[in-house]
This record gives C-alpha cells, structure tokens and sequence, in this order.
C-alpha cells in the first residue's frame, strides 16, 4: 500500500473510532432530525406526508442535521495539531481530504439509517419508497461529503467559524436539493413510488458528485500550505 | 500599470453603450407580445451574461493564483467577483421588474434563468464575509481562490440543475429570450452585450488603477517612513 | 423555442413605459453610485498623495527636499535600510524575503511587487518638483 493509501486508512480509522468511543456527533445529529419532525408536524399542521411536501421535510432536516456534523469535522484536527501533521508527513495532503469526507459519507449513512425509518413511522404510509430512496441518499452524501469537507476544512481556520461553514454551504448545494428532492418526491407519492425523471435526477446527482470530488481533490493541496 | 489603456476604453464603452440604447429604442421593433415591456430584455440579459462570464473569469484568475502564488492574480479575482456581484444586482432589481411589468408579481419562481441567478448571486454574496472571516491575508487569498474555483464550478451545474426542475409545460415569463428573434432585436442584443462586455471590463480596470494608485501610496509612505494612514481594508488585497 | 403565447401584458402599455425606463434607471443609479465610492477612493487618494508630498519635502526633522530624493534607493533595499525603528508597525510588516513567493524583492508580503521597479523612483523625484 502506498504512503497516501496508508494514511487515508489511519485517518478513517481514527475519526470513525472516535466518534464510536466518544458518540459526540452521531447522536445529536439524529436528535436534531427527530425533533425537527416533530417542529414540521406542527409547523405544517399535518400527521401523513406525501410527496413533495414529504421530500421536502425529509431532505430539509436531514440537510440541516448534516451541517452540525459537517461543523464539527475539522475541529478536533484543528485543536490538536492534525493539520499540521499531514503537512510535515510526506504523503499525498488530498489523502486527508479523501479520509475526512469518507468518514462524513459514513456519518451520513449511519444518520440516515436511524432517521429515514423514524420518517416512515411517523409521516408514510408504507416504506416502499425506502429502497429506491436509499440510492438517491447515498448519491446526495457523496455530494455533501465533497462540498461539505472542502468547506469546513476552510471555515474551521477562520473567525465565525460555526457561522461561516453553513452560510457558504448552503447555496452549494441547492443543485444536490433540487435533485434529491426532485426524485424523492415521486419517490413519496401517496399511491407508491413513482419514478418520473428518476434517471435524470440520478444524473445530476452523479454530475455534482463528479465535478465536487474533483474540486475538492484539485484544490486540497492549496489548502494545507502555510 | 494599470491605467493603461483605460482611455481608449472607456471611450469604445461610451460609444457602445450610446449605440446600444439607441438601437434598443430607436430600431428594435416591439416584441409581438410583451410589447415594450420586452425592452427591459436588451438591459437584464447582457448585465446576466456578463456577470455570468465574469464569475468564472474570477475563477480563472483563481486558478492563476493558486498556481503562480502571485497575488496579483487574487486582486484581478477579488475585483473580478466584486464587479459581478455589483452587475448582479442589477441583474436581480431588473428582472424583477421586468416580472412585475410581464407576470404582475415582482418574483417569479417559474422563470428558471432568474432563479438560478439568485442562488449563484447568493453564493458569492458570501464571498466577503468569508473573505473577512480569515485574518492571515495569505490563507485569505487561498482560500478565497479556493472559493472562486468552487463556485465557478458550481455556475453551469446550478443552472442545469434549476432548468431540470422547472415543470416542462409551464410558460416561461421571459419567453422572447429564446430562439425566434428576428434579425433586428438580435443585432440591437448583441450590440448591447458588446456595451455590457465592454463596461465590465473598463470598471474591472478602473477598479484595478484604484487600487493600485492606492498601493503605490502605501509604498510611498513606507518608504518616506512617513507616519500611517487610516485603516485598511480587512478584505480588499492589495495591489501596487 | 416558438413564442409561447402570453397573452395582453399584465399592464396596459402607459404604464409599461414607466416600468421599462425604472429598469435602465436602477442601471444608470447603480452605475453613479459606482462612480460616486471610485471618486471618493480617488479623493483620499490625492489627499494622502498631497499629505506625503509636504512631508517628503519637509522631512520628519525638517529638512527640505533631500528627503524624497534618499528616500528611495535601489529597489529591493528600500524596506531594510530606511530607517525601519522609527517606524511602528513596520516590523510586524517586514517579513523575510521569500524567494520562493516573492519573484523580485520586497520586504511586505502584503504588497505584490509591481512590474517597473525602476520607474517609482524617477516619478517620485518626478513629482517633487510639482
């Protein structure tokens, strides 16, 4: 394995087990989002949900519950030194970009778990539509893996940061909204999951995907120098 | 030297954009069904294009300067984006009355283009408080290179992204934009793009001299250990 | 793309006018008030510009006119040998020269190092005799 390979397996490693042994993220994620249903309940004066009022609660919440986890991704790297450490180790620095947004695809995948299953119970009818809904989340992750990483690798050395890395954030991925959205909402048809346009959707997902990986891989190393 | 050249520039602006008025009232004919309303078209959609084309040229200068190290090419981004910020809102206080005159509301979502526009206007209107939440001025002008590429990315995919989602039967407010201009209304257009193009970069240039005048002062005062001026800018990069 | 029919306008054509020429308005308004902030820059400017012209004449102990003629030397000396302790703050500014940065010398890193070095230094005695 490569110096860089290497690297990137120790990172992942690093911040998945910390996050098991200290739980400091995951939780308040999927608390957030839980609660956030409940707001929506009663914001909407609604106890079913369907299609693009469905979606939309679903993929604002979990947007939103996504950037508290995206806030505190650097920070631990930011206090103890980790950044200085890939800049005096003789590896590839963008083995740090690919380790940080692994580990957030995981976090994403695992808030997802828990959250879209509490969804279903609270405001579908049937969960029919989680199948193919898993395959436009994990697409929509990888989106806000890539962005959110190079974001909050930039806010976590600034002044506001809790403020900064959201506020940049956001308007980035409103393309990733629109197509996670545009597909789920058909997905959440009362009558069954319907897939008008599903491949398009699918499409530009794979698109914002492409293109922000490889930004984020492109400009990474410009981010590390002193 | 900045202020070269910004003569002969100003003057092919002027003239561009005294042409391009008079054709917009004097030649275009009325567009068949939006009437006169239609000319606000000849005002919004240059000042779209140009400011469009300059985001990406600010992060084509962001490029240039994350692979030169010059931070000459961080102040040409910086004006750049600051320049088609300004277009912007144009661009948004236009087209929305232009909704209002064609649809009778002063926002339309159903008009894709307009909404795009908002969210990338959006995006880079964070570009400052980003700018001034990063003290060190060299990791202030990566970053917002680094910003400057990402966002420039992020142009074409956000426009595709909002067309897609626009319902394929709904009418489009600005509907004249597309196809089916006759020959006249497409000259008076490009005439007026031209003016858009030519004024974007005699401001860009303007800007540039400014500060550059103003870098040459601060050298000047260095170098007769003259005693400090007011403050300075947090976020504007220098240039001398 | 045909025309797609819309039908009358929202509003009968007087009021069009109104609307239309409150469009190029808002781009003439935005466009002065441009202009406006760029005279304001340019006026400080010239007001430091004329600020600095007296001192270099009359130098921070007063003497006349040799100030700006030593004031600026070779290029890439200028920030290390002028006087630096008098001035405060200079030594937070005057970083080591960088040779991997910097492509020609220049103390400040906040100052990107400008094409004609030779030519500040003519214009400065340039514009002491104004």
């Amino acid at each position: 394995m490569t110096p860089s390979r290497v690297a990137f397996r120790a990172i992942l490693e690093k911040d998945l087990r910390t996050e098991l042994r200290t739980l400091q993220s995951l939780p308040a994620m999927a608390l957030f989002a839980v609660t956030t249903f409940v707001i929506f309940r009663f914001g909407l004066d609604r106890t079913q949900l369907s299609g693009s009022l469905a979606s939309g609660v679903l993929w604002a919440t979990l947007l939103f519950a996504a950037i508290l986890g995206i806030n505190r991704l650097f920070v631990a790297e930011r206090h103890e030194g980790g950044f200085d450490a890939i800049r005096l180790a003789p590896i590839d620095r963008t083995a740090l970009f690919a380790a940080k947004a692994a580990a957030l695809i995981v976090y994403l995948a695992v808030l997802e778990a828990i959250v879209v299953p509490v969804f279903a119970i609270f405001f579908l009818d049937s969960a029919a539509a989680i199948p193919p809904l898993a395959a436009i989340l994990l697409l929509a992750d990888i989106g806000l893996a890539a962005t959110g990483t190079l974001i909050a690798s930039m806010a976590v050395n600034s002044r506001a940061r809790d403020l900064l890395g959201p506020l940049v954030l956001l308007p980035l991925v409103v393309p990733l909204m629109i197509a996670a959205t545009g597909a789920s909402r058909h997905l959440l048809e009362a009558g069954g999951p319907g897939y008008e346009r599903f491949g398009t959707w699918l499409a530009v997902l794979g698109l914002y995907d492409l293109i922000f990986l490889l930004v984020g891989y492109a400009v990474f190393d410009f981010l590390l120098e002193d | 030297m900045y202020g070269k050249g910004l003569k002969p520039l100003s003057i092919a602006t002027v003239v561009a954009l005294a042409a391009g008025l008079s054709l917009v009232f004097f030649y275009a004919p009325n567009d068949a069904d939006q009437g006169f309303i239609q000319k606000i078209f000849y005002l919004h959609v240059p000042l779209a294009m140009v400011s469009l084309v300059g985001f990406i040229v600010g992060g084509v200068f962001a490029i240039l300067h994350l692979r030169s190290g010059d931070r000459r090419w961080d102040a040409y981004s910086y004006v750049s984006i600051h320049m088609s910020v300004i277009f912007g809102v144009g661009v948004l206080i236009t087209g929305s009355i232009w909704a209002k005159a064609s649809w009778g509301h002063w926002w339309v979502w159903e008009e894709p283009t307009l909404v795009s526009y908002l969210i990338v206007f959006l995006l880079y209107a964070t570009y400052y408080p980003f700018r001034y939440a990063i003290e060190d001025r060299d990791r202030q002008a990566r970053y917002a290179s680094v910003f400057a590429i990402t966002a420039g990315s992020f142009v074409p995919l956000n426009f595709i992204a909002v067309r897609l989602s626009e319902s394929l039967v709904h009418p489009r407010v600005f509907a004249t934009t597309n196809g089916g201009l006759p020959a006249s209304m497409m000259f008076t257009f490009l005439v007026c793009l031209t003016a858009m193009a030519l004024l974007w970069v005699t401001l860009v240039k303007f800007e540039l001299t400014a500060k550059s005048a103003s870098g040459q002062v601060k050298r000047l005062r260095r170098a007769l250990d003259a005693p400090p001026a007011g403050p300075r800018s947090r976020i504007a990069p220098e240039v001398s | 793309m045909s025309l797609l029919p819309l039908g009358t306008p929202a509003l009968p054509l007087d009021e069009a006018g109104k609307y239309v020429a409150g469009a190029y308005i808002v781009f003439v308004l935005l466009l002065v008030i441009y202009v406006s902030i760029m005279a304001i820059k340019l006026q400080r400017i010239e007001k430091e510009l004329r600020e600095l012209a007296t001192f270099a004449e009359q130098g921070p102990s007063g003497t006349p006119e040799r100030g700006a003629a030593q004031s600026s030397p070779g290029p890439p000396e200028r920030g290390a040998e002028q006087g630096s302790p008098g001035t405060p703050g200079r030594g937070a500014e005057d970083v080591p020269v960088d040779s991997k940065t910097q492509p020609a010398g220049g103390s400040d890193r906040n100052l990107v190092p400008s094409e004609a070095t030779a030519g500040p230094s003519a214009e400065i005695r340039g514009s002491s005799d104004v």
